[in-house]
């Protein structure tokens, strides 16, 4: 009796239809979209300003497309995608309350996302044996930030599913309110996803548009 | 009640109001800085766009500000009022909405227009400024040939004048009359331009922001560091000009005051041939021949350039000719005759440019402006209170700085003498 | 289960068994007094402490705006040194922005909102005391510095090697509340350490980590109200009957999530730039300054309306209740505050007007600013014709409401004088700006919220306010304002620029900052009246009806004080000023059958949310140690990193919990009767 109770007024039918935790994961989205905006901003702002990548410690002028490993980047956003494929399973699973089919999902995004997050922990070591570091230019500045906020965003969401996957073991992540919380940190993962496909086509593919980089100034690509 | 309350209030605000209007014969809008009274043709231009946002204003806030009186008095609770309460919901009126939008709308079209222009005008030096042919202007822009023929006169005929800031001072430059840093001499704080000359400001940075504001000459442009702005003014009567640094740029911001002097253009000449001079000789065995001594002794010179004398320091105001200076300390102590002075601020009129530099009262300022910076004691034996908080010379002798080869000075009264005799002579 | 025992529905939380949580922790319902208000949920209490908090920040940035005018009442004054006086503008702009007039319009967001559209709560409790206990560890961090900074001044710090090895011994912060880089940044290469040279000493971190953890507050309190309002509307209640009040606290919350990830980056790049070397702002590596400014503004312009729009949207409560008219044109009124905040966000640059953005985006910027002042136009058009044909009572609340209105005008007009760039470059950085958003924002926003809290404060405590104190202080405030106010835009015109600790006799301002500073003096001892009237009353004051003005919005439905959860039975919402119409009208209140004997649900208490915020605190000096070279304060600040998650860990795991708790069956409470008793008098 006293769970009809609960469950009346703790899930009583909102104005809107949609449940409070879906609507405030939107709305941080929202706010989390105008965050990336500015911090991409920042580093297309620089970028124009200055088209010529960044000089390393022996003091030689390097370019940004022969810093960057275009295939390792395309291989860690692969990932990153079929990570969220497997999101989207997981939340299905939930929704049909297939607890095992989502354990199994579930652990196959962390899986993914601990691969995307490792490629970039190598990606910075590789960068910054190249020399591009925090300090020595704008580009080391806008870029570590920008891809570093982003990885801390995945980590986060690593963390979360990773809990959610113990968590499913104490029982308690059942009916229909498994289903949202589940379908809400997929809604999380998602965005960071997208977030990177913008981050991966305005910091990485585009530096190899055109004759000499999208910037103008670049290494010559064609030779 | 609240009809006894209204002339009580009505009682009070009386005499406030005739204090207030008693006090606007007080308000002179002549002051030194005052931005109402323009002297150029840039500050002219800014000043009536001004006044016809004044005037939209006034004309705007007589009509709301009495609406909204005449509302509130006639409306008021009234025990005669019908006791049911009204209660249908009000709709508004989407004629009068429509027609109160459409009509600020039109006010603001009022002001925009003069803005728009006023932003071009303004923004760099016009065509009409440039009294180069009696082809007009606008033809001369048109065309390679037209626009080459245009940047030459420009070149010709403006004078360029680059202004480098710091905290907290300005350093001013003139590139085309070479009186640049590179030829070692530079003019600090007290920048000289001919009447009726259009300049072009270039405004450069090499710590905060800062920012150039003359006020009856032109309204402001920030000093951005990693920036290249500028701007240009035209002074069109002769005078004393008071400016400062209008953006906060730390401890001392309030000390970063500046002059400009506007001379006719014979006087202008003659001012950039004397910047040229190198300094004065002191005579040998005087006070200030011992002054200079200890301007090389006392690590000055490692910062502070004296053309002919020492040539090494440029991170500090140029010391050439600072005795002909009307002000020291980033223009904060005043170096004219106090009395003269004093009889100028009653008017507080912009006609200061015929007081000239007194001696006595440029010496107590330097000894004031060295001697307070750390470098000596007073008679409590504590260091003086800091003319300008936070200044890099106070900084230097109270610490020393060891990749300038600074060291750490201590001045006695005495040598304070000699070396203000010393910069005394440097006319 | 462990929430079993707190289904039976119970009279009073006090009956409650102790429930012992999953983690073996016992919730913390069962309090009263102290432990009470540290675990509260319920967005009434946390209302009335933001208001405390608030009202508290006000005073303090009060007597620093005292002592600022105290030093320039005189030319070449030095009742303080210039470091001081930098110290204590920045810390005056800031306190009064985001510790004085943002949490004290969350403190009417919390109250009311929920009253307003007929709700029992927000939509997440304990969130919203995170947001509370957040807000105060931001503060106390911002005036945390001043310890320090007077610690430094009294010499007490000169013994530690860190504090010799320190090169700015600047500790409260004085770069300005707009802290432009370089000045807040770096300058020149960053050495080995990762150290750039810098302008401002450790004064700059406590701002830095202050404003992003209060910006923390913000976000999570404005997720939470846009949830709240778009969600948890009674039946009935659609979007075009909310009370304008609840429409300008939602738009305010959207402008807060969406204008604060703008500073939050920018502060993160800043302190990128000065705790690891990077070159964001550092002007000798390419940074480039005025990014800094483009990212505060955009942050920073849609701020000037978060404060604003509050107010607006009392003022508008206020003026049909005591005209006994229904608002003009509300459509237009709401539509009008969502332009508002619409073009907020492309008006940032009229703030740059002197950077040199070029002819084109100023030109631009010029326009978009003159556009912002028609709906802000069509506003006061409609207030006025609220006004217009009523009957106007003059209680306090109105007297000051009527004062906003005219206040906020003025600095309307003075705004549309500097929207024309030209102008504006003569007007930007002088006292005539100052002048300007102090009518805005203190003559406007003050006004509009003290109207606020002499309307609601009935409401909040059941007891009414001393109305002849109420009188003088508002008429105190008002002439104090104007006069310290009123000269500024003088002094403006005639040259003088802010943010200059002192000046020289001769320029002819001497008369007119003597005025101001007299004027400030008045204008603080009436708020501070003002706020002693009203700490009396919440203790001791007349006991007044739940109903004292014949308000016109749910609220006034409720008994005073309200009890904690607010309706007995959930109303049902058939007209717009729904509980006027039900007093006079032909649209009566009804009300579903919830509640009653079978009880209310209600949210548990909890500790987590303060063990969260508590976090913040401890990072939040952990950092700025951390800047002055203190041994291990690297290890503060992963303690308060760990404890921050452990709060936010132990919060997920014990759930939102909840007893039930009876109610009257009588839907408007049983006090009606003691209502008709008091009212009698």
């Amino acid at each position: 009796m006293s769970h009809a109770a609960d469950a009346s007024h703790a899930h009583a039918p909102t104005s809107t239809g949609i449940d409070h935790k879906k609507l405030i994961m939107w709305l941080f989205l929202a706010s989390d979209c105008m965050f990336f905006g500015t911090l991409i901003s920042t580093h297309l702002l620089y970028r124009k300003l200055y088209p010529t990548g960044f000089t390393d410690a022996e003091g030689h002028q390097r370019f940004v497309q022969n810093l960057f490993n275009i295939e390792l980047t395309s291989f860690s956003t692969f990932i990153l995608l079929m990570s969220s494929f497997l999101m989207a399973l997981a939340v299905s699973a939930m929704h049909k309350g297939q607890v095992k089919s989502f354990r199994r999902n579930v652990l196959g995004v962390i899986f993914f996302g601990l691969i995307f997050l490792g490629c970039q922990v190598f990606e910075f070591t590789h960068f910054y044996h190249q020399g591009l570091t925090i300090q020595n230019s704008v580009l080391g500045s806008t870029f570590y930030v920008l891809t570093g906020t982003h990885g801390t965003h995945v980590a986060i969401g690593v963390l979360w599913l990773i809990l959610l996957y113990f968590y499913s073991f104490t029982g308690k992540l059942t009916g229909h309110m498994a289903g949202l919380d589940v379908e809400i940190a997929g809604l999380y993962w998602h965005f960071v996803d997208i977030v990177w496909i913008v981050i991966f086509t305005a910091v990485y593919l585009v530096e190899y548009l055109g004759p000499s980089g999208f910037w103008g100034n670049g290494l010559p690509l064609a030779k | 009640m609240f009809s006894r309350l209204f002339r009580r209030v009505a009682l009070l605000a009386a005499p406030l109001f005739l204090f207030l209007l008693s006090g606007c014969s007080r308000a002179d809008l002549t002051v030194r800085q005052s931005t109402l009274d323009p002297k150029g043709p840039v500050a002219q231009m800014q000043y009536e766009v001004f006044m016809d946002t004044v005037w939209l204003v006034v004309v705007l806030f007589t009509l709301v500000g009495g609406l909204l009186v005449y509302a509130v008095i006639r409306f008021r609770a009234r025990p005669t009022d019908d006791p049911k309460p009204i209660v249908e919901e009000g709709h508004g009126n989407p004629l009068i909405e429509i027609g109160l939008i459409t009509a600020s709308i039109g006010a603001l079209v009022f002001i925009a227009i003069p803005t728009l222009s006023a932003i071009w005008y303004d923004n760099d030096v016009p065509a009409e400024a440039v009294p180069t042919s009696k082809l007009s202007a606008w033809y001369q822009r048109i065309g390679a040939d037209g626009k080459e023929n245009y940047a030459k006169a420009v070149e010709e005929q403006v004078l360029e004048i680059d202004v480098i800031g710091k905290q907290w001072w300005f350093r001013f430059e003139y590139p085309q009359l070479g009186l640049t840093s590179d030829a070692k001499h530079t003019v600090p704080n007290e920048f000289v331009i001919p009447k009726g000359k259009a300049v072009r400001i270039n405004l450069r940075s090499e710590d905060v922001i800062h920012s150039f504001w003359v006020p009856k000459i032109a309204g402001k442009v920030d000093l951005m560091p990693g920036r290249k702005n500028y701007m240009w003014i035209q002074a069109n009567e002769t005078g004393h000009y008071y400016g400062q640094c209008a953006e906060f740029c730390g401890d001392s911001h309030a000390y970063m005051l500046f002059r400009c002097e506007v001379v006719e253009p014979e006087a202008f000449a003659a001012w950039v041939k004397a910047q040229k001079a190198p300094a004065n000789e002191p005579a040998a065995g005087s006070k200030a021949a011992k002054g200079k001594e200890l301007f090389a002794a006392k690590t000055c010179a490692m910062c502070h350039n004296i053309t002919g004398h020492f040539g090494a320091g440029m991170f500090a105001p140029d010391l050439t000719h600072v005795a002909s200076r009307k002000s020291l300390a980033g223009a904060w102590l005043d170096n004219r005759d106090p009395k003269a002075q004093g009889a100028l601020e009653k008017q507080t009129k912009n006609t200061e440019a015929s007081v000239a530099v007194d001696p006595a009262t440029l010496k107590a300022n330097l000894v004031k402006w060295i001697g307070s910076s750390g470098t000596s004691h007073g008679a409590d034996g504590k260091p003086t209170k800091d003319v300008k908080p936070g200044n890099r010379m106070h900084y230097y002798a109270m610490f020393g700085v060891a990749g300038l080869n600074v060291s750490k000075q201590q001045f006695t009264t005495e040598e304070l003498d000699c070396l203000a005799e010393y910069l005394l002579t440097l006319k | 289960m462990s929430h079993d025992s707190h289904h039976a529905p119970v009279a009073d939380k006090m009956e409650l068994a102790p429930e012992r949580s999953d983690l073996g922790l016992f919730r913390p319902d069962r309090t009263r007094g102290l432990f009470d208000w540290l675990t509260t949920v319920d967005h009434k209490k946390l209302g009335i402490m933001y208001g405390a908090f608030a009202m508290f920040f006000f005073l303090v940035g009060g007597v620093e705006a005292l002592a600022i005018r105290t030093q320039l009442a005189r030319p070449d004054n030095d009742f303080i040194t210039a470091r001081m006086y930098n110290q204590l503008f920045t810390m005056h702009g800031t306190t009064m922005i985001f510790l004085g007039v943002m949490p004290l319009s969350a403190a009417f967001f919390n109250f009311l909102v929920p009253l307003q559209i007929g709700a029992r709560d927000v939509a997440f409790p304990r969130l919203n005391a995170f947001s509370l206990w957040t807000f105060v560890a931001g503060a106390l961090v911002l005036n945390g510095s001043w310890l320090f900074e007077f610690a430094h001044l009294a010499g007490w710090l000169d013994g530690f090697a860190w504090h010799q090895a320190l090169t700015y011994t600047d500790f409260a912060p004085a770069n300005g509340w707009f802290s432009y880089a370089p000045l807040s940044g770096t300058f020149g290469q960053a050495n080995a350490a990762l150290q750039a040279p810098r302008f401002t000493g450790v004064g700059t971190d406590f701002w830095i980590i202050g404003i992003q953890v209060l910006g923390v507050a913000s976000l999570a309190a404005s997720f939470n109200f846009i949830c709240t309002i778009v969600n948890m509307r009674a039946k009935g209640m659609t979007m075009m009957r909310l009370p304008v009040f609840t429409w300008m606290t939602l738009v305010t919350s959207i402008l807060i999530i969406l204008a604060f990830p703008a500073i939050t980056v920018a502060l993160i790049e800043l302190m990128f730039d000065r705790q690891f070397g990077a070159n964001f702002f550092n002007p000798s590596a390419g940074g480039q300054p005025v990014l800094w400014q483009h990212l505060f503004w955009i942050f920073g312009h849609p701020e000037v309306y978060i404060l604003v729009l509050p107010a607006m949207g009392i003022v508008s409560e206020i003026l049909p209740t005591f005209t006994g008219k229904s608002l003009f044109g509300y459509p237009i009124i709401v539509f009008s505050g969502a332009v508002i905040g619409f073009l907020g966000f492309a008006v940032w640059s009229h703030h740059m007007f002197t950077t040199g953005l070029g002819p084109v985006p100023t030109a631009a910027f010029s326009l978009l600013t003159m556009a912002i002042a028609v709906p802000t136009g069509v506003k006061i058009f409609n207030w006025l014709g609220t006004i217009w044909g009523g009957r106007i009572r003059f209680t306090p609340p109105m007297v000051l409401a009527l004062g906003f209105i005219w206040m906020f005008m003025c600095g309307g007009f003075s705004g549309v004088m500097h929207s024309s760039a030209p102008a504006d470059a003569q007007q930007q950085d002088t006292y005539f700006i100052v002048a300007h958003f102090h009518y805005v924002l203190l003559g406007g926003v003050l006004l509009g919220l003290m109207a606020g809290l002499y309307f609601w404060f009935p409401k909040i405590f059941g007891r009414m306010p001393n109305a002849g104190v109420a009188y003088l202080a508002s008429g105190m405030v008002i002439l104090g304002f104007n006069l310290a106010f009123g000269p500024m835009h003088y002094l403006g015109l005639s040259g003088m620029a802010r943010r200059t600790h002192t000046y020289h006799a001769g320029n002819g301002w001497e008369t007119w900052n003597l005025v101001s500073t007299i004027g400030a003096f008045i204008l603080g001892i009436g708020v501070f009246i003002a706020f002693v009237n009203l700490v009396y009353t919440a203790a001791k004051g007349q006991k007044c009806a739940s109903d004292p003005w014949d308000g016109r919005t749910l609220e006034w439905s409720l008994p005073s004080p309200v009890p904690e959860y607010n309706f007995a039975r959930s109303p049902v919402i058939a007209a717009r000023d729904v509980y006027f119409e039900h007093k006079h009208g032909v649209h009566k209140l009804a009300y579903e059958n919830d509640g009653g004997e079978a009880g209310v649900h209600m949210p548990s208490q909890s500790w987590f949310p303060l063990l969260a915020g508590f976090g913040f605190l401890i990072i939040g000096f952990g950092m700025p140690l951390m800047s002055m070279g203190v041994p291990h304060a690297g290890w503060v600040v992963i303690a308060g990193v760990g404890v921050m998650f452990l709060g936010i860990w132990l919060w997920a795991l014990e759930g939102p919990g909840g007893y039930m708790l009876k109610t009257p069956a009588n839907p408007l409470g049983t006090t009606a009767a003691a209502d008709a008793a008091t009212s009698a008098h």
